[in-house]
């Protein structure tokens, strides 16, 4: 057998084992993707194809105006939210891989903080609800017991975004840990036990010889922690609704989902989409970047 | 020389946060075993006056559990056996097979990664409601009663392929020596019979790995669920049916049920990663992806 008809016929097979994925991404990835493009351009209450109206950049415009809810709040809730859910989930995870690491029953430890990320949205916004409860939740029979008066965290719009924020950092230690667990993993143990010859403890040994080690690590969990906040919204979803009180808790992702769903506003929430779309497509940018040699050329 | 005297802050530190972190699940357990009347009180209590089984009860009639739990279970399966499938086949080819534009269509997938899901509801919502020829659609997707909407294949065929799984099974078959693959060839086996008797079989760790993220991920998924639901109700999973229970009933009296309904969608979940962890655990920590 030559080599030039091996090379062919290991084409045909390789295009036929591939023939599930392609045709998949071309019906439900290409297809989409270009179609939503074009919807954001139009006019559009969804069903019947020929109501679809060509109104150019009307929508993008109508967004970006000063009178637009989207920037403010929308937009900038969004950017709180992942800013506030990567703040809590990356300090509480560091810490916690860092000392799990040197205690016993590791995995145990490891399984009780990824729980909640193993768990249905749906779920863990339901218990939070009832734990903000003004009247009878857990947290402000917690404040009580410090002294503090009770809240109404959800319907006070002072405090409404932040509460979620702190459910969903809460969410998000258990994958954050998991991802710097193995960058911890990787550090040699020599490096560890020249600290301790020198005499460093803790503290100093976590300042100049973990953490700098484990830059690569934390820079891709704050990236993409970071991309993830950035669409989330099933937890705002579940815990407020709308979004509310007012827009004070309203991230991207659940306007574009009201406007599209329960509006029937397909183009404006298309051009929505595409905002947030080239908010995370220019972080994945600057990931890519910080990540030239550990991004995915490297997987080649 | 091994480390020195027991780290006891360090224990009591992660002792305490792990508290945290399963506190709000023992919560919600006893709560649901609280009556109706218990949730009007104006202070808390972590244990109900008496532990009410019937809220279970009640929670599995009034939910009609029977039918979430088929749907969410039909579900789960279908896709996490063609996820399985469709990315093994996929990986096979990009780590294994020669040919043209094999790096192309790597590069393809990996930054379909990078597109956020949320921009795939709408239009994929016409899609498959248009779809052709099924649910009375005709052939350009008009005039019909639901289309794709009207079958499970709305809510599986959308995750049939990831490229989270292409990606985790290729890294894991890049790592299997190419002489046996070599050897094989040698004695005259096809590809397609490669593949099933000799890969399949090698790659079970990964396998095992992307079955219980497939299986966790497609039994939590609530977005997607909800909006094919508002289309066909018959269609829903337990995350959307126990959601949509506090539209339909009486507030007051559904927290118990909720509860209970919420104790009820994440138990299997939970069972399942607590007893295969070390798979799902080593398979993330190895791919240091999400």
């Amino acid at each position: 057998m030559t080599k030039h008809s091996y090379a062919n016929k290991q084409w045909l097979s390789g295009y036929l084992f591939l023939s599930p994925a392609l045709l998949f991404y071309a019906l439900f990835l290409v297809f989409p993707f270009c179609f939503s493009l074009f919807l954001s351009f139009t006019e559009w209450g969804g069903f019947d194809l020929a109501t679809i109206r060509w109104v150019g950049l009307a929508n993008y415009r109508q967004l970006f105006s000063a009178e637009s809810a989207f920037l403010h709040p929308i937009l900038t809730n969004t950017f709180t939210f992942a800013f506030g859910t990567v703040a809590i989930s990356f300090v509480c995870s560091l810490a916690v891989a860092y000392m799990i690491a040197r205690l016993r029953w590791e995995g145990l430890w490891r399984t009780l903080y990824f729980l909640p990320s193993v768990t249905t949205v749906v779920a863990i916004g339901n218990i939070w609800l009832y734990m903000y409860s003004p009247t009878n939740g857990l947290v402000n029979k917690a404040l009580e017991l410090l002294g503090l008066s009770k809240q109404s965290f959800l319907h006070d719009p002072d405090l409404a975004l932040g509460s979620i924020i702190v459910v969903g950092g809460w969410l998000g230690i258990g994958s954050s840990m998991l991802i710097l667990t193995a960058g911890l993993k990787a550090i040699p143990e020599d490096y560890y036990e020249a600290a301790e010859l020198e005499g460093a403890g803790l503290w100093k040994t976590f300042v100049f010889i973990t953490f700098p080690l484990l830059r690569p690590s934390v820079m891709f969990v704050l990236i993409t922690s970071f991309i993830g906040g950035l669409q989330s919204f099933t937890l705002t979803m579940v815990m407020t609704g709308t979004g509310g009180p007012g827009n004070a808790t309203n991230v991207a992702g659940l306007e574009m989902y009201n406007q599209a769903f329960s509006f029937g506003n397909w183009g404006i929430a298309s051009a929505m989409a595409f905002i947030l779309f080239a908010c995370i497509f220019i972080m994945t940018m600057i990931q890519m970047a910080l990540f030239r040699r550990g991004g995915v050329e490297s997987y080649e | 020389m091994r480390r020195r005297k027991t780290p006891w802050v360090s224990y009591l530190i992660i002792a305490a946060g792990s508290v945290m972190m399963i506190f709000p699940f023992l919560d919600m357990i006893f709560s649901s075993f609280k009556g109706a009347d218990e949730y009007n009180r104006m202070s808390y209590s972590l244990l109900p006056d008496s532990f009410r089984w019937d809220n279970y009860r009640q929670a599995i009639e009034s939910l009609q559990l029977g039918l979430l739990f088929r749907n969410s279970l039909a579900r789960t399966v279908a896709v996490t056996a063609l996820v399985l499938i469709t990315s093994s086949m996929a990986a096979y080819a990009l780590a294994k097979l020669r040919f043209r534009g094999r790096g192309f269509v790597f590069q393809f997938i990996v930054s379909t990664m990078m597109i956020p899901g949320f921009l795939f509801f709408i239009p994929n919502f016409y899609l498959v409601t248009h779809f052709p020829l099924v649910g009375g659609n005709d052939l350009l997707g008009n005039n019909g009663y639901g289309g794709l909407a009207t079958s499970m294949l709305s809510l599986i065929l959308p995750f049939s392929v990831s490229a989270f799984g292409i990606f985790l099974m290729r890294q894991f078959m890049m790592t299997i020596n190419d002489a046996y693959i070599e050897a094989a060839r040698i004695d005259g086996a096809s590809e397609f019979r490669i593949f099933f008797t000799l890969i399949l079989p090698m790659a079970l760790p990964a396998l095992a790995t992307l079955a219980i993220f497939e299986f966790i991920g497609q039994w939590n998924e609530f977005i997607w669920a909800l909006i094919i639901y508002s289309v066909n109700p018959e269609l829903a999973t337990l995350p959307v049916g126990v959601q949509m229970l506090k539209d339909h009933l009486d507030p007051s009296l559904t927290q118990p049920l909720l509860m209970a309904g919420l104790v009820m969608t994440t138990m299997p979940v939970l069972i399942v990663f607590i007893f295969l962890q070390k798979y799902y655990v080593r398979g993330m920590m190895n791919s240091g992806l999400k």
